[in-house]
């Protein structure tokens, strides 16, 4: 099922393949070529309905673990572990450190563009997850990756906020967040308050990750 | 409007910008002078225009002026020259409406049932009129004459609008009285399917005015007014907030008093003096309750007292001036401020001098100066200097640059707003937000203070630098032409900014003075009269706008949007759309009709194009990928019958095409139909 919800775009699948292929000669397996891939409609808490008592939104309450070196989610019996490098759910994301896990993550917002990160500055500060008040992704409207727009009740990722990241194993990986709802389109603001819940929550996001553990891209 | 001899319909250029050189404009000087003598650009509507056009409120009328453009959203506004309603002063008679929500001052307040004129004059005017007059003056002066003792009518149109007054004016030799009466009520409407939130709920409005003018002597005279609008909301409103919606009933009550007394004296021909004082309360009270039983009320008081003297001085045929100086005592209390049970108050002294010379006959040159000072924020200094040039019979040149000021109004202070139904954010006025957040602080409830929350001073007015040069041109005696060319240069601008988060992540706004802005463009209005019958007019606007500190971020690179994908790439100027709720193009055509036995008719077409409503990309700019409202024509047409014993009959309908945008055009009603019935009395004369 969950493969349904993630895919590696066709093309950064297929220059990974055959860079692998023609590396597969060699003996020692370091990879230099940084992968990048585009992840769709990845479910982060999404709702499953109405209370009827509280008319409030309810949902499972869970995030969703996923590791950014393997391109999959992650099981939620491994939320102990390093196998995961991000945790969603609904707009607040996790790394693996600090707080939240047993890793070495972290992460910050850079301020640009995508391709404007070819190495990660040499002073950049990697936050960690320091529940409940701060998180290296910082939450809140405005203050990290999207805005919350209380008249039309949408959120939107912020353009040329790139989030760079620091995986559970000390790796390095930029991501953008396209799109927080499903199918990767945000909503009109005229869209109904159901499609507004029942569509959210669905993250379409795109990332280069770099195996070899060095901050150049 | 038989018996004014005036118009006789073969002169009927009756329109807003013709009107005839004789006309008397009082907005642009202070004073009276022939409108063919005014230096500054003015817009003219009469009461004939208003009633072919079957306006009953003052939004009726705006909308169908050249540059000028509605907004909605806390109560009808008027933009001008691409400035938002915060920045036009609205006069009744010279004085000021007070009690705005969020800048808007909702328009809809003002009935037309006694309108003698609107006057519009267009620039900074803060040189004669302080604050608030930065893009404009909009002065409304009600009638009195005395030529109709007695006028009574009756309109009725769809969604059980109703409108009644009577005027009743008596005249002797010394006194002369004129009382309104208007009664205005409407069942509103719902322009969205399927949702039971009227996007105008049902309304009552009571408005009364009365004008006693006593004459002591010859050249004395006693001047009162009141004028009083009562308003009843019946008021059904949806907050959703995370997708919860939360219905609230109740009724919001507005009431609007406004007392004005003057003494006028004339010394002698060269000299006249007049004691002004005036007073005026608006009182807004919501009062609504959640289908949970809930109470949610707010509550608005404002009350605004001023005493002025003003001398007009001739001292030759070429050379006249204005000396004025008063006091304003102004409070408000607010149940958004720390507390509804105390007045916030403020006081303003204030001068200003305007002189008017013609050192040759061709050219008349006006220079004036104004200075505010008071008790909350910075002092101001306005002075404004403007020319005509009559080239020949056919074309005149008018120059002006003057500036103009906006005082930080009490919400930019005071305000001290929680959004309980919205995520808990919260807005604190600016004189109180260090106080405040200092102290939510010390209880550990602060989660981060941003730069520019040690940023936080007393305010600095706005201010707005503009000029204007327009170019009149009457080719022959039908045809007139008016193009006019505008700059609006604005620094200070107050806005809100993030200072702050509660340790939730609930964000904390306050006001800063950090906005620089430009508004550019061009107008022309022009009118044709094919014959006696018929008449054509339309204008046109073209504006540019642009916030300048947006502008050099872009520039720098620093600017960001998505595509359709949201892929973020770099925001190029070409792709900057300027200053959100201004449309580009904006134009209006009306084709009149009329006949020498009192029949008129006529078809008015507004165009407005598209403009941003909403920033889709979080980049904080308005560009081409963010949302739009869609432009739209609205035709209204109405004709109708004045016969010669007094009677009047008309017909009409607004909004021909039925066009809807229940989001971004909550004031535009889908098409609506009415028919309305007058006598007047008429004085033989």
């Amino acid at each position: 099922m969950k493969k349904l919800f993630t895919q590696i775009s066709l093309v950064s699948f297929l220059t990974f393949t055959l860079f692998a292929c023609s590396k597969s000669s060699d003996t020692t397996v370091v990879n230099n070529t940084p992968v990048t891939a585009t992840v769709k409609d990845l479910m982060a808490d999404t709702v499953l309905g109405l209370d009827p008592t509280s008319g409030m939104p309810y949902s499972a309450g869970k995030y969703t673990f996923y590791s950014i070196e393997n391109n999959a989610i992650v099981s939620n019996a491994d939320s102990a572990t390093t196998k995961w490098d991000l945790a969603f759910a609904s707009t607040k994301i996790l790394t693996n450190g600090g707080t939240s896990g047993t890793g070495k993550g972290g992460a910050f917002i850079y301020k640009g563009l995508f391709d404007d990160i070819k190495t990660i500055a040499s002073d950049s500060v990697f936050k960690t997850d320091n529940a409940p008040t701060a998180y290296a992704i910082t939450t809140g409207s405005g203050n990290g990756w999207y805005t919350y727009d209380g008249a039309s009740n949408l959120i939107t990722p912020i353009a040329g906020r790139i989030i760079v990241i620091k995986t559970a194993s000390g790796k390095y990986a930029k991501l953008e967040i396209q799109s927080y709802y499903k199918g990767g389109v945000t909503l009109s603001p005229t869209a109904t308050d159901a499609e507004k819940l029942t569509k959210s929550r669905y993250y379409t996001f795109r990332y280069t990750y770099q195996p070899n553990g060095t901050t150049t891209f | 409007m038989l018996a004014n001899g005036q118009f006789a319909p073969s002169k009927n250029m009756n329109d807003t910008l013709y009107a005839n050189g004789d006309s008397v404009v009082v907005t642009a000087n202070r004073s009276e002078r022939k409108l063919s003598n005014v230096t500054v650009p003015v817009t003219i509507i009469n009461s004939k225009t208003i009633q072919q056009n079957g306006s009953l409120r003052l939004t009726d009328i705006l909308q169908e002026q050249t540059g000028l453009t509605l907004t909605s959203g806390f109560g009808v506004g008027v933009q001008l020259q691409g400035l938002n309603p915060d920045y036009t002063i609205i006069l009744i008679n010279g004085e000021p409406l007070v009690g705005r929500t969020a800048g808007v001052l909702d328009l809809n307040r003002v009935a037309l049932g006694n309108i003698k004129k609107i006057e519009i004059v267009k620039g900074p005017s803060s040189s004669l009129y302080g604050s608030e007059a930065m893009a404009g003056v909009i002065n409304i002066i009600t009638d009195a004459s005395t030529s109709i003792p007695l006028l009574a009518s009756l309109r009725y149109g769809t969604y059980n609008t109703l409108d009644a007054s009577v005027n009743n004016t008596l005249a002797s030799k010394s006194l002369f009285y004129q009382g309104f009466y208007n009664y205005y009520t409407t069942d509103g409407y719902s322009i969205r399917p399927n949702s039971n939130n009227r996007v105008t709920t049902p309304i009552t409005r009571l408005t009364t005015s009365q004008q006693f003018k006593y004459k002591l002597s010859d050249n004395t005279s006693l001047v009162f007014n009141t004028r009083l609008t009562d308003e009843n909301i019946k008021s059904n409103i949806a907050v959703s907030n995370g997708g919860v919606t939360i219905y609230s009933n109740g009724e919001e009550h507005n009431t609007d008093v406004n007392l004005t007394g003057s003494l006028n004296h004339r010394f002698s021909n060269h000299l006249k003096t007049s004691f002004r004082s005036y007073l005026t309360n608006y009182v807004s009270n919501q009062d609504l309750l959640t289908l949970s039983g809930a109470p949610y009320t707010d509550l608005l008081n404002h009350l605004f007292q001023r005493v002025e003297n003003q001398t007009d001085w001739t001292l030759s045929k070429n050379l006249s001036g204005i000396f004025g100086a008063g006091e304003v005592w102004e409070g408000v209390k607010s149940s958004r401020y720390d507390s509804e049970k105390v007045r916030k108050n403020n006081t303003i002294q204030y001068g200003f001098t305007q002189w008017e010379w013609a050192p040759i006959e061709k050219l008349i040159l006006v220079g004036g100066v104004r200075f505010d000072q008071n008790a909350n924020y910075a002092s101001a200094w306005s002075p404004k200097l403007s020319m005509l040039y009559k080239i020949n019979a056919q074309h005149k040149i008018k120059l002006s640059v003057g500036q103009g000021f906006k005082a930080p109004d009490f919400r930019q202070l005071y305000l001290d707003f929680t959004n309980a139904a919205a995520g808990n954010y919260s807005v604190f006025g600016s004189s109180e937000a260090q106080k405040v957040i200092g102290q939510l602080n010390s209880l550990g409830q602060i989660g981060a203070l941003y730069s520019n929350y040690y940023q936080l001073k007393s305010l600095q007015p706005e201010s707005s630098t503009g000029i204007h040069l327009s170019w009149d041109w009457t080719p022959n005696q039908k045809t007139f032409i008016s193009t006019q060319i505008f700059r609006n240069d604005i620094k200070n601008l107050i806005q809100v900014q993030q200072v702050g988060a509660y340790m939730s992540g609930a964000q904390i706004f306050s006001y800063l003075n950090i906005g620089r802005a430009f508004t550019n463009g061009a107008e022309i209005e022009t009118k044709y009269q094919l014959n006696q019958h018929w008449t054509l007019s339309g204008g046109y606007q073209f504006i540019v706008t642009g916030d300048k500190d947006e502008i050099a971020q872009i520039n720098a690179g620093t600017v960001y949007t998505r595509n359709t994908l949201g892929v973020s790439s770099r925001l190029t100027i070409s792709d900057y759309v300027g200053l959100p709720n201004i449309s580009k193009h904006k134009a209006q055509f009306k084709i009149n009709y009329v006949t020498e036995d009192g029949f008129f008719a006529n078809c008015r077409f507004v165009y407005r194009s598209k403009w941003a409503v909403n920033n889709t990309d979080g980049n904080q700019v308005y560009d081409t990928g963010d949302t739009f409202a869609e432009g739209y024509v609205s035709a209204f047409t109405s004709l109708g019958k004045n016969y010669k014993n007094g009677l009047s009959l008309q017909v009409g309908c607004d909004n021909v095409t039925n066009y809807v945008d229940a989001s971004n055009l909550s004031n535009l009603p889908g098409r609506t139909f009415y028919f309305s019935i007058k006598y007047q009395l008429i004085n033989k004369k």
